[in-house]
């Protein structure tokens, strides 16, 4: 039976050495300040300003004008131009280009004979992810150059045949920013979750205090719950700078806070529980953080926090769902870009609702296991 | 007075030959980082999801639609009927794409007018929604383009006023554009900052939690045979785990290893040094094991993994973020392994990275020797 006195006690107790670890309440806070701003700023997938090398062996209107076109379209930085072979490739091996375009002699004559006129480019491909996205806008701009001068050379302009009218929904930029905050909101919520309930058991078990509240009347729930608190208060209260700075940055919130923090405190809850049962299962710290480590590390990246989830093998993605942090993640992009509430969210609160009792269920009966 | 350094070495050893959990640590996780980023995080798009809205119905809008799946890159996942059906699409992530294709389309097009086609993407998560916006825009412009071509030679014009041009694209270094091919050598810059300085923090902040250091303060072993002690073990440790990782990419992954292996292994050879340092360092500064792993983490793997160029080019960041990215070695290690690794170039190129290397390894070794010493007098 749970006493009011007596939980009230433990959870003091708990409060007062949370709140004197004054080093761990900073690294929280930096966690969820510091290190949001941080990444929002430098985690880009974005190709712009790609520092490119432009080797025009054909000195034309025509090569001019696409030099002006990959210029201004923001995606490449022209830094180098030349007209040697062989400063390409050493520009291109020492990392000082990323690009080149080559446009060869005749360039200009061969358009203007209406002929196939072929030109190059080089992508340094030791970031694929950069080249391709480069490969792309590329493609584009001599498309549209090739597009335009065949329009204005017909006696009447051609029409086009097709506009496009592209529109992105939920994150209208396409700012990587955006998603990155939310996103290391609940990393952070993930780390402090699972290792300060770790940490915050084992040092008992330890130091060996452990076994003194368990011969006291408190039970293994209360105790649990106890250790819980501190966290989960400190936890919920620093979502509140996270999310001033996730508004300064200018990231859309559609939904509604209450409901950002209801998941919130799901999550934090379900990743104690990860922790807790680490806790049950390591004997020293040392362990105790170790293991966290190796249980975080997969969860972390395997979440669709860095990553959407379907680009990853299926059978990962069935073991995805197994994840607090992948239903959280689900959640707050809905809150926040599309502005959608329980209608639509409840299966991620159902699922995180079970994890939790699950993990919990499990570390009870482990507790109890020991005390016999 | 080396033996002295071996004794502390020989402890360590048999401390951790005591703990499987920190060995198996030390082996799976850099395993599992590798599975994890050499198979399962891609942000290759491959079969994005296409919902269509077909409102015109006719040859010339069965033959835009046609065009998406077969680039390659769209998987027709939905035929929507009623407007409403847009936004749950969109809002279930069923699709990816949505292409509304306006009642009047073949009409416009057949007079020769400008039809209108709309796209929306789901921009939730920013890279793949800009890959994808990217090939619908090609795969309509190429559209355009056959169109246009098909216009030209009707009206006679034929081909003089038509300017094809043929971009060839050629990526170097990376020919068949494989992300693993560039993920695992920085991953190597990745690991080796994570794991060797988090093992050796809390093998000296153990002891300081024990009160054992006290001990080790009284006995006649100086400040630097002690950190040489705890780090030999666990560079080695080290060693091993990048030998791992690199047969396991090589044979595994059928990595291509272009340049010199010594060079490769030297440079490696320095980096380790140069972590397990950073390790100590960090250990010498605080006195808690919670402590040191977070400090752990926050000073080693998270810049390792967001300023090193690992996965987030550093071009693309903020003109002060990317002079922050100098301050860790991972920076210039990441460079000589996919200098090494993916170009095969060598020192005569990579000697500024090799060369602020050494100058790192040496400013936080001594670093180290004198917060330690600083403690014993």
């Amino acid at each position: 039976m749970m006493q009011r006195g007596r939980i009230a006690a433990v959870v003091r107790k708990e409060m007062i050495q949370f709140l004197r670890a004054r080093f761990m309440l900073i690294l929280i806070l930096y966690m969820y300040t510091g290190e949001v701003l941080m990444c929002t700023y430098a985690m880009s997938f974005d190709v712009r300003n790609l520092p490119t090398v432009f080797a025009d062996f054909d000195r034309s209107a025509d090569s001019r004008l696409l030099v002006e076109r990959f210029q201004s379209s923001g995606y490449f930085n022209i830094e180098h131009m030349t007209t040697r072979e062989a400063e390409t490739a050493r520009l291109l091996n020492r990392g000082e280009a990323m690009a080149a375009i080559i446009v060869p002699p005749g360039f200009s004559q061969r358009l203007a004979e209406g002929s196939p006129a072929p030109m190059q480019l080089l992508l340094d491909g030791s970031n694929a992810n950069t080249a391709a996205v480069a490969q792309g806008y590329a493609q584009r701009i001599v498309m549209d150059y090739a597009l335009e001068r065949s329009r204005a050379s017909a006696a009447t302009p051609l029409p086009l045949a097709v506009e496009h009218r592209p529109r992105v929904w939920y994150n209208s930029e396409l700012r990587y920013a955006y998603f990155m905050a939310l996103s290391m909101i609940a990393l952070a919520g993930m780390m402090v979750g699972v290792i300060t309930a770790a940490a915050g058991i084992v040092r008992e078990k330890e130091s060996g205090t452990i076994e003194q509240m368990m011969v006291t009347p408190v039970t293994a729930t209360e105790l649990l719950l106890a250790k819980m608190l501190p966290t989960l208060l400190v936890g919920l209260c620093a979502l509140v700078p996270s999310l001033v700075i996730a508004a300064w940055i200018g990231a859309p919130m559609r939904g509604s806070i209450a409901l950002f923090f209801l998941f919130s405190a799901v999550f934090l809850i379900g990743s104690m529980g990860i922790g807790i049962l680490i806790a049950t299962v390591a004997e020293t710290m040392q362990q105790a953080l170790l293991v966290s480590f190796l249980i975080l590390f997969p969860i972390l990246f395997l979440s669709g926090t860095v990553v959407p989830l379907e680009s990853m093998p299926v059978g990962l993605q069935y073991l995805a769902a197994l994840s607090p942090l992948r239903h959280y993640m689900d959640a707050i992009l809905g809150i926040f870009f599309k502005g959608v509430g329980l209608e639509i969210l409840w299966p991620d609160l159902a699922a995180m609702v079970l994890i939790g009792v699950a993990l919990f269920g499990g570390s009870i009966v482990r507790f109890k296991r020991r005390m016999r | 007075m080396r033996s002295l350094i071996w004794a502390v070495v020989w402890k360590e050893v048999r401390e951790i030959r005591r703990d499987p959990v920190t060995l198996s640590f030390a082996i799976i996780l850099p395993l599992l980082m590798l599975y994890m980023f050499g198979s399962a995080l891609s942000l290759d798009v491959k079969d994005a999801a296409l919902a269509v809205y077909d409102l015109d119905k006719s040859p010339a809008s069965r033959a835009l639609i046609d065009a998406f799946p077969h680039s390659g890159y769209f998987v027709r996942a939905h035929e929507i009927r009623a407007e409403a059906e847009i936004a749950q699409q969109l809002d279930e992530g069923k699709a990816r794409l949505v292409l509304v294709i306006p009642p009047d389309f073949s009409e416009k097009i057949a007079r020769g007018q400008t039809a209108s086609v709309q796209t929306l993407a789901d921009g939730s998560f920013p890279p793949t929604a800009m890959v994808v916006a990217g090939y619908a825009a090609a795969i309509i412009q190429n559209y355009n383009l056959e169109q246009m071509s098909k216009a030209l030679s009707a009206t006679g014009h034929g081909a003089a006023h038509f300017s094809p041009i043929e971009l060839n694209s050629r990526v170097w270094f990376n020919a068949p554009l494989k992300s693993v091919y560039y993920i695992v050598p920085g991953l190597l810059g990745v690991i080796l900052m994570a794991f060797p300085p988090l093992l050796t923090t809390l093998a000296v902040v153990r002891e300081k939690e024990a009160g054992s250091v006290q001990q080790i303060f009284v006995s006649p072993i100086r400040p630097y045979q002690f950190i040489a002690g705890k780090m030999i073990p666990y560079a080695v440790i080290a060693f091993l785990e990048m030998l791992m990782i690199l047969a396991a990419g090589v044979w595994g992954f059928h990595i291509p290893f272009l340049g010199s292996l010594p060079l490769f292994l030297g440079a490696t050879t320095l980096y380790v040094l140069c972590t397990v340092c950073l390790g100590l360092l960090i250990s010498s500064i605080t006195r808690s094991q919670l402590v040191a792993m977070l400090l752990a983490l926050m000073a080693t793997l998270m810049p390792s993994f967001l300023f090193s160029g690992f996965l987030f080019p550093i071009f693309a960041m903020p003109e002060m973020l990317q002079m922050y990215t100098y301050m860790f070695p991972a920076r210039y290690f990441i460079e000589i392994t996919r200098g090494i690794m993916m170009k095969g170039i060598g020192l005569e190129i990579l000697w500024p990275q090799f060369l602020m290397l050494m100058a790192y390894t040496a400013v936080v070794f001594t670093a180290t020797t004198l917060l330690f010493r600083k403690k014993v007098v």
